[in-house]
């Protein structure tokens, strides 16, 4: 029984420190980041990725920057009786203990007038400035659509025509 | 007495939430299946009927009457599109790939542009075929797609420009099987998956022998 007692004051006070590291770290992970291929001379990219909040109050991403394109801006989609709309966004809001999606037909970090193409492989640096101030710094992979396709399978695309 | 009023009482609220829960109540959300209608609304209003066109290529004009014989898919969009173009190309490349060369050699794929100021020939040239060799992309003059999507039912609408000139067009996304004949033989609303579209397109390979 003390052996018990003890062992739960053990991993209380684990996760109490892992929680205190965490949060030292910045509120939010970003996971499942990478900015789309494009075809030679193509003007345009995105970014996607996935945007997890850990703090308590819910927050806004209101910026992204990135060296390889000329304006960088924040966007979304609704599709509309099958017509696809793409607009500029002010923000993007990431729910406490909550995540924003940033994925295809939905939110996206768009990149406009790409100073280069962006071939597989390559990697863009991204950073996002969030309504506290805080900013991330991103090492993005440059992916084809079909090889992120591949690795999330069909299921994830039945996933993403269910939102429409 | 009065507790068996309540007793009453009771059994009367439960047995309103019994009718309730037994013909009234939706465990799943009802806003889920009102966002997947307007898709199958869009599909019979409009009714497309598509038929022949001829718009211009990197080589000179192109018709779809040039692809007698094979099964065709067109997608109309714009190169500028940084997402739902490149995502649908992408699962109509995976469909080509899906297939079995004999059957891929008689499919054709069609990217037509809906913003001929920006996507010239060569540019359409350069974007389309990336994503999978047997794709070709053209335009045409306003009217030459305005006849064009007309046909076919599809819809675009150019938006304002930003700060540097950048603009946005919204458009339909939707993938249109031909048949060998040059008939329209299927529709594909948008995030359609590879199998969906092989599965549209193997059944019009199969009985055309020509």
């Amino acid at each position: 029984m003390r052996n018990y007692l003890r062992h739960t004051i053990l991993l209380l006070g684990a996760l109490t420190l892992s929680t205190a590291v965490f949060a030292a770290e910045g509120d939010f992970t970003v996971t499942d980041a990478y900015v789309r291929a494009v075809p030679p001379g193509t003007p345009t990219s995105l970014a996607f990725m996935t945007i997890k909040n850990s703090s308590d109050a819910d927050r806004k991403l209101v910026k992204a920057d990135s060296p390889v394109a000329k304006t960088v801006e924040l966007h979304n989609h609704t599709n509309e009786n099958g017509v696809m709309k793409m607009r500029q966004v002010k923000e993007i809001i990431v729910k406490a203990k909550g995540q924003a999606e940033l994925k295809t037909g939905s939110y996206h970090v768009m990149l406009i007038d790409l100073k280069q193409t962006l071939k597989e492989g390559d990697t863009v640096p991204v950073m996002l400035t969030f309504d506290d101030g805080s900013t991330k710094k991103l090492e993005l992979p440059v992916k084809m659509p079909q090889t992120v396709m591949k690795m999330d399978g069909d299921k994830a695309m039945d996933h993403s025509k269910m939102k429409h | 007495m009065k507790s068996r009023a309540l007793l009453i009482a009771i059994i009367a609220v439960m047995s309103a939430l019994l009718v309730w829960l037994a013909f009234f109540w939706e465990p799943i959300a009802p806003k889920a299946v009102t966002k997947v209608q307007p898709h199958s609304q869009l599909q019979l209003a409009t009714t497309p009927q598509g038929g022949d066109f001829t718009l211009q290529g990197k080589n000179g004009p192109v018709a779809l009457a040039d692809f007698r014989g094979k099964v065709v898919l067109i997608y109309f969009g714009y190169t500028f599109c940084p997402d739902v173009c490149p995502t649908s190309l992408s699962l109509m490349a995976q469909a080509l790939s899906s297939l079995e060369p004999a059957q891929r050699e008689r499919v054709q794929g069609i990217f037509i542009s809906v913003d001929p100021e920006r996507d010239t020939p060569e540019r359409l040239k350069e974007y389309a075929p990336f994503f999978h060799p047997a794709i070709i992309g053209i335009s045409g003059s306003q009217e030459q797609l305005a006849a064009v999507t007309k046909q076919y039912g599809a819809s675009y609408m150019k938006q304002k420009p930003n700060a540097e000139g950048q603009y946005a067009v919204d458009h339909s996304s939707v993938t249109y099987v031909i048949d060998p004949d040059g008939k329209l033989a299927a529709s594909l609303p948008h995030a359609s998956t590879p199998q969906q579209i092989s599965d549209a397109i193997r059944p019009l390979l199969t009985t055309s022998g020509k």
